[in-house]
Order: C-alpha cells, then sequence, then structure tokens
C-alpha cells in the first residue's frame, strides 16, 4: 500500500507541475504574442522600433508598399536574388520552403553565417524563419488603395540572453533600411508600364 | 473564323513567331518544327478560340508553351557564352572554312556589326531563367503589353512584370560589365575581331559610329543604352536579314558547344 500511495502522490505531482508549467507557457506565448503585436503596430513608416525586456529583446520595423503583394513575396522568397536589390544582405543560400534551411550573410555581422530553418509560410501572407536564438516574421497585409503593408519583426531571446545581449548590435539601421530596399524595388516593379 | 481565315492570319503572324521561338531555342530545326506544331495545334483548337485576345496573343501563348516543353530538358547558358564557344570556335578549322565559304558565297552572308549585336543578345538571354527570358523578348522585341503576357504565359500581370524587371537588370549589368561598344572596360570586343576577319578593308571605328547605340554610349544611361539594343533586335528578322546565313551558322555552333 505505502509504495503505492507514494507512487499515487508522485503521479499527482507530476501532473500537477506539468500543469503549472504548461499553464506559465502559455502566459509566457500570449505576452510575447502582445508585445510583438504592439511592436508591429507602433513600427510604421519605416521607422525601426525596438522593445528590450530582460531576457529578450523584440525589433520591428512596417512600411506601405505601393505593389501588388505578389511583387513584394517573390522578392522575399528568392534567395539568389536578394543581394541584387537588398543591401543589407550579402548572400542567402538554400530555398525558402517550410522546413528548408537556408545560410544568411548580413552585413550586420559579415563575418557570420546564420544558418536559419524555415518554419512557417503561407504564400503572400507570412514568412517565419529563425535559429535556436530567436524568430523573424515577416508579414503582408492589405492596406488602403491597393497597397500592401509590411512588417518585419525578430524577436531574440532565451534563459542565457541577459549575458551576450550586450554583445548584439541594434537591428534598428538594418531593419529600416531592408524595409527601404524592398519599398524602393516593389514600387519600381510595379511601376512598369503596362 | 474560318479556316481560310485562319490561314491568312497564320500567315501573317509566322515570320516573328518563327523569329521569336529562334531566339528562345537558338535552333533553327526546333524553331521550325514548333512553328509547324503551333499551326496543327492552333487548327485543332480553332474551335476553342473565342477572340478573348487577339489571334496573335492565341498563337503566341500555344507556341510558347512548346517552346517551354522544348526547352525544358535543356540547359541554359552562361554569361560568359560568347568567351567559351569563341574558344571552341578557334580550335575548330571546320566552323571558320565553312563561314568564310558563306560569307564569300552566300546572298545573306556579309557580316554587319548590328547583326551580330542581336546574335550576342540571344546567346546571353539564354542565361536567364526561361520566364524571364520569354518576358524580355515578348515585351522588348515583339512589343506586347504586360497583359498580354499574362495571357500568353498563363501568369499573374503582377508576375509578368517580376520576371520583366529582374531579366533587364540582369541583362543590363551582364552588357554593362562585358559589352566593349558601351563600355571601354567591356571585355567582349567580339563584334569588332570578327568584323576584323570578315570585313578586312572595313574601319571598325566609322561602322560602329552608324549604330545609335554605341554612338550614344558615352551620354545615354543604361537603361537609355538597354533600349537602342532592343531596338537593333527589333529591327532584324535573324531569317531574312543581310547576314541571316552567316549568324545562323554562328548561333548554330554556339548551341552545339552549349548544350553538348
Amino acid at each position: 500500500m505505502f509504495p503505492g500511495k507514494i507512487c499515487v502522490n508522485n503521479c499527482l505531482f507530476a501532473y500537477r507541475f506539468c500543469w503549472l508549467n504548461r499553464q506559465n507557457s502559455m502566459k509566457r506565448f500570449l505576452t510575447t504574442l502582445a508585445l510583438m503585436a504592439s511592436i508591429m503596430t507602433q513600427a510604421q513608416n519605416g521607422k525601426a522600433i525596438t522593445e528590450k525586456t530582460t531576457f529578450s529583446r523584440t525589433t520591428s520595423v512596417s512600411t506601405t508598399i505601393k505593389a501588388d503583394p505578389a511583387i513584394i513575396w517573390k522578392l522575399l522568397t528568392n534567395t539568389s536574388d536578394f543581394p541584387r536589390w537588398n543591401t543589407t544582405v550579402i548572400s542567402i543560400d538554400g530555398k525558402i520552403a517550410v522546413g528548408e534551411k537556408i545560410k544568411l550573410k548580413s552585413t550586420l555581422a559579415p563575418k557570420r553565417t546564420f544558418k536559419l530553418k524555415i518554419k512557417e509560410m503561407e504564400s503572400q501572407k507570412s514568412l517565419t524563419w529563425g535559429d535556436g536564438q530567436g524568430n523573424r516574421v515577416f508579414t503582408l497585409k492589405m492596406g488602403d488603395n491597393g497597397n500592401t503593408v509590411f512588417n518585419m519583426t525578430e524577436k531574440i531571446g532565451g534563459f542565457m540572453f541577459p549575458m551576450y545581449a550586450k554583445h548584439i548590435p541594434s537591428f534598428d539601421q538594418s531593419f529600416e533600411q531592408f524595409a527601404a530596399d524592398l519599398k524602393k524595388e516593389a514600387e519600381s516593379i510595379e511601376s512598369i508600364k503596362k | 473564323m474560318t479556316a481560310e481565315e485562319f490561314n491568312l492570319e497564320f500567315e501573317s503572324i509566322a515570320p516573328p513567331l518563327k523569329s521569336y521561338l529562334l531566339r528562345i531555342t537558338a535552333s533553327v530545326h526546333d524553331a521550325e518544327d514548333i512553328v509547324h506544331d503551333t499551326y496543327l495545334k492552333a487548327v485543332d483548337k480553332l474551335y476553342t478560340f473565342r477572340h478573348e485576345s487577339t489571334i496573335k496573343t492565341w498563337l503566341f501563348s500555344i507556341a510558347s508553351n512548346l517552346a517551354k516543353d522544348n526547352q525544358k530538358v535543356k540547359k541554359r547558358w552562361t554569361e560568359d557564352v560568347t568567351d567559351i564557344c569563341k574558344q571552341e570556335a578557334l580550335g575548330n578549322r571546320q566552323f571558320f572554312q565553312e563561314a568564310m565559304q558563306i560569307a564569300t558565297t552566300s546572298l545573306h552572308g556579309a557580316f554587319e556589326i548590328k547583326e551580330h549585336i542581336a546574335f550576342c543578345f540571344t546567346c546571353i538571354s539564354k542565361s536567364l531563367p526561361l520566364e524571364q527570358q520569354l518576358c524580355i523578348f515578348l515585351k522588348e522585341v515583339y512589343e506586347f503589353k504586360v497583359g498580354e503576357i499574362a495571357v500568353i504565359l498563363d501568369l499573374s500581370e503582377a508576375m509578368v512584370k517580376y520576371y520583366l524587371h529582374v531579366g533587364r537588370t540582369k541583362m543590363i549589368q551582364v552588357f554593362d560589365g562585358r559589352c566593349a561598344l558601351i563600355n571601354k572596360n567591356g571585355v567582349c570586343h567580339q563584334c569588332s575581331e570578327l568584323n576584323g576577319i570578315f570585313n578586312p578593308k572595313q574601319k571598325f571605328q566609322e561602322e560602329v559610329m552608324k549604330i545609335e547605340m554605341a554612338r550614344d554610349a558615352e551620354i545615354a544611361d543604361k537603361e537609355q543604352l538597354f533600349d537602342l539594343r532592343m531596338q537593333i533586335l527589333q529591327s532584324l528578322d535573324p531569317f531574312n536579314s543581310g547576314a541571316s546565313t552567316l549568324q545562323l551558322h554562328h548561333l548554330e555552333h554556339n548551341r552545339v558547344v552549349m548544350e553538348r
């Protein structure tokens, strides 16, 4: 009986612990979503916004582009063409498709190659890539007068984040440049005479 | 549309269709075959033609699909096609003997710089992804509108614009780096070298100044120079121009080299 009781108690404890843990994870997830949503709303007109917490940093930029979302989507998903129009990217190797991995070299850290996984994709709507340190989410939404609202948000962080946070440069300028390059290229394509 | 009306229309559209297909495939044989197959397919499907587009757009659409099938299994060429093929030609005595014979005996065998510019564009455009190459020829040479190209290639207008822009930008960049006619530091002088071989008494600089693109090289911007290059292609029928036999012989040589 006795060992059995311990076993039942242990099970109850484990269940309770898991439940509490799940509750905490859910809370953290919802807080993150709320934070990202709030930053995405604030980051308009090509100006980047960064919000920091102890364990994370979130940078976001939004801009309105006078172009069909299909054009913007094509620019964002054609890896080999990126360096031609995007001055913040040195190279991207690999294919942008869910589950695939890409190798990205950026002007922000030219000596590093970021190995990123394509985590989510919904054609002409959203794209998420990332690694163990964070995720970058690109979204396209229909704006007024046939315009497209582009947003790019990156959240980096984790329990070890406070230890290396000071070594990570600000993304603001690079994000603003990325959005400006995308806007310029997409609008230039859109303006081709019919 | 009656069969007779269709045949009349087809006759008038066949020459540009054939030159378009030659520029896509770089093969006289394939171009002629596809024109023939386009005719057969169009006759077979004539009852489905509802005048929602022009007959020209419809025929170019059929031909483009056949050309895409034809090109699917063939590898794309590279930007340095003229360098690669020049090296091959230098080691191929038969190629030069045939070329000299064409130049001296054929009615369409004269070497002309303008024709070589068009030939050169055909070769280098084959380094583009096929959709970009098709869009560029349809818009810049055969003067279809974006909406018509969207119908011909079964793409959205946005995608046609994207392929046009990217393909055009790439070609401008390639010719700016290579073509000595528009850039003093360009690495390719093939038209002047060949002019020296086939027209030894001609003064190249005088001849080249008759071509607007070369004349305006220092004052026009890269986009304008590209437009002038496209005007040269528009003005030439690669099957019936003064240098057609010589250029087609040269094109076949390059095709064999690049596709083997």
